[in-house]
């Protein structure tokens, strides 16, 4: 069915612009779009590649950060009282307007975008990681407390495993801004990347690359959602 | 009757809890003695403090006021060599049924396999053999209340405490639990604590029933159960259960009234 809508969608399109004589630099045809993205192939991947590895890179940064503090915070009700006001308060901010600032201190290289983009994804994690480290039945701490466990077993053993949903769903939105964290920063700073030949294709009015751009960034979003995805369902079935 | 070793030594135990409203007395000056392998039922109607004096036998909820010594030593915190069995079964849900049940072995981090066997016996006595390998969320209440049940003895604790452990369950498993528990005491006396606000219950497994009630909450009744063991199953229809089920609701209901004339 979907399917069927987007066909319908992409022949509209096709016809229109043809029907109505709508200049390539204003919109063109997905059948341009299409030629463009064959003829132009090899430069599209060499720029998706650091796109992609920027963005792996800052999720996975995001992700062991925003355990490994949410586990801080949840420690101790002094860390708790004093840093999750401002946890909170960054998850709130739209961060994507410190982009250039990041710019400002740390240069255009590609470690700065990997941190804005690890900054931008860092927070969901803390806080949905918090709440399933929370969620924890008071009885099953009581059970573990009544065999003497000790913290490190009474976290590896139960509280980590009863918070691998949340950290899943934290996870979910952590790649889809990490990515979003690498294409501003390569929109502002980048030699390189699928955001720089965006914001390039757009100096020379190639719409039809853009477009390109746009449809590689959907595929490799897709793929690396579907692959968070893929480990999600194989934690799911591991420990729920 | 020659006089039994004391398990527990309760004097004076009183626990407040520090409210909005000010302090609360949840448990009053209790004093009394558990003896070695007396299967002993606390009884009350729910908020009487019972599950907090338990909590406090096994070191899970620290002591305002009074001292508990359990074999000579004074309680201070929990300790490994009690088994506790909680109203909701608490199994793991990625863990299997025999994983779950070698839980305190890995946390306690003693040789799984030595244990292996008695897992494996434990479960047979609960009926639970062909499920081993099942997980929880694949299991009945009663059957998953059956597996915290060999956890708790998996370690072969002297003393078992049981919060409440059938409440949750509907009346038809729970007779039958009652049964399964009266069964395990006949393979596998320990001391035990039973909490529970079911008068049959409480006086079908028990040696000894104390009732708590009253505000702030104190032992307002202590009845030695007269039957042997082992019991037979229709024991709960004989004359003389019903007529100790019928004093025993008159303490409850009135509550603390009654406290001087049952003065040990």
């Amino acid at each position: 069915m979907p399917l069927m809508v987007v066909t319908v969608f992409l022949g509209g399109w096709e016809f229109t612009v043809h029907h109505m004589d709508i200049p390539r630099s204003l919109l063109p045809a997905p059948s341009y779009v299409y030629e463009r993205m064959r003829t132009t192939f090899s430069p599209l991947m060499t720029n998706a590649w650091p796109t992609t590895l920027e963005t792996m890179v800052s999720f996975l940064i995001a992700t062991v950060g925003g355990v490994v503090l949410a586990l801080a915070l949840t420690s101790s009700t002094l860390m708790n009282a004093s840093f999750y006001p401002i946890v909170v308060f960054f998850q709130l901010i739209p961060k994507i307007a410190l982009a250039p600032l990041f710019v400002v201190w740390m240069g255009i290289g590609s470690t700065t975008r990997i941190e804005f983009a690890a900054f931008m994804a860092f927070f969901p994690v803390v806080i949905s990681t918090m709440a399933g480290l929370r969620a924890t039945p008071g009885d099953a701490l009581r059970l573990c407390q009544g065999l003497t466990a000790t913290p490190w077993q009474v976290f590896f053993l139960v509280r980590l495993p009863y918070a691998v949903p949340y950290i899943f769903s934290g996870m979910k939105i952590a790649i889809t801004l990490a990515m979003i964290g690498v294409i501003v920063a390569e929109f502002i700073s980048a030699e390189r990347g699928l955001g720089y030949l965006i914001v390039f294709a757009s100096s020379q009015a190639d719409t039809a690359l853009i477009l390109a751009a746009i449809l590689i960034l959907c595929a490799i979003g897709l793929v690396l959602y579907g692959l968070v995805a893929l480990g999600e369902w194989l934690a799911m079935r591991r420990y729920c | 009757m020659t006089a039994k070793a004391k398990h527990l030594d309760l004097w004076q135990v009183s626990k407040t809890y520090q409210s909005a409203q000010g302090p609360v007395e949840a448990v009053s000056d209790v004093t009394l003695s558990i003896e070695e392998g007396d299967f002993v039922s606390i009884l009350g109607p729910s908020g009487c403090g019972k599950s907090t004096l338990m909590m406090m036998l096994a070191g899970l909820e620290s002591i305002t006021d009074g001292v508990v010594v359990e074999r000579g030593r004074q309680v201070t915190g929990p300790r490994e060599d009690v088994g506790l069995i909680f109203q909701d079964a608490t199994l793991l849900p990625w863990l299997s049924v025999l994983d779950n049940v070698l839980f305190p072995v890995k946390i306690l981090k003693k040789p799984r396999n030595e244990y292996l066997r008695r897992a494996h016996d434990l479960l047979a006595m609960v009926g639970l053999s062909k499920f081993e390998n099942h997980r929880p969320s694949q299991l009945s209440g009663g059957m998953r209340q059956r597996v915290s049940i060999c956890r708790a003895l998996i370690l072969d604790p002297p003393l078992l405490m049981m919060d409440e452990p059938f409440s949750a369950l509907d009346a038809i498993t729970r007779d039958e639990m009652n049964l399964a528990l009266l069964d395990i005491w006949q393979k596998n006396p320990k001391t035990g604590v039973f909490i529970t606000h079911s008068i049959r219950e409480a006086v079908l497994l028990s040696d000894r029933v104390l009732v708590m009630g009253g505000r702030p909450s104190k032992v307002v009744c202590d009845i030695k159960i007269p039957f042997g063991r082992p019991r037979p199953d229709d024991i709960a229809e004989s004359p003389e259960f019903n007529k100790l089920c019928g004093e025993l609701k008159q303490y409850i209901q009135s509550g603390h009234k009654r406290t001087e004339d049952v003065s040990t």
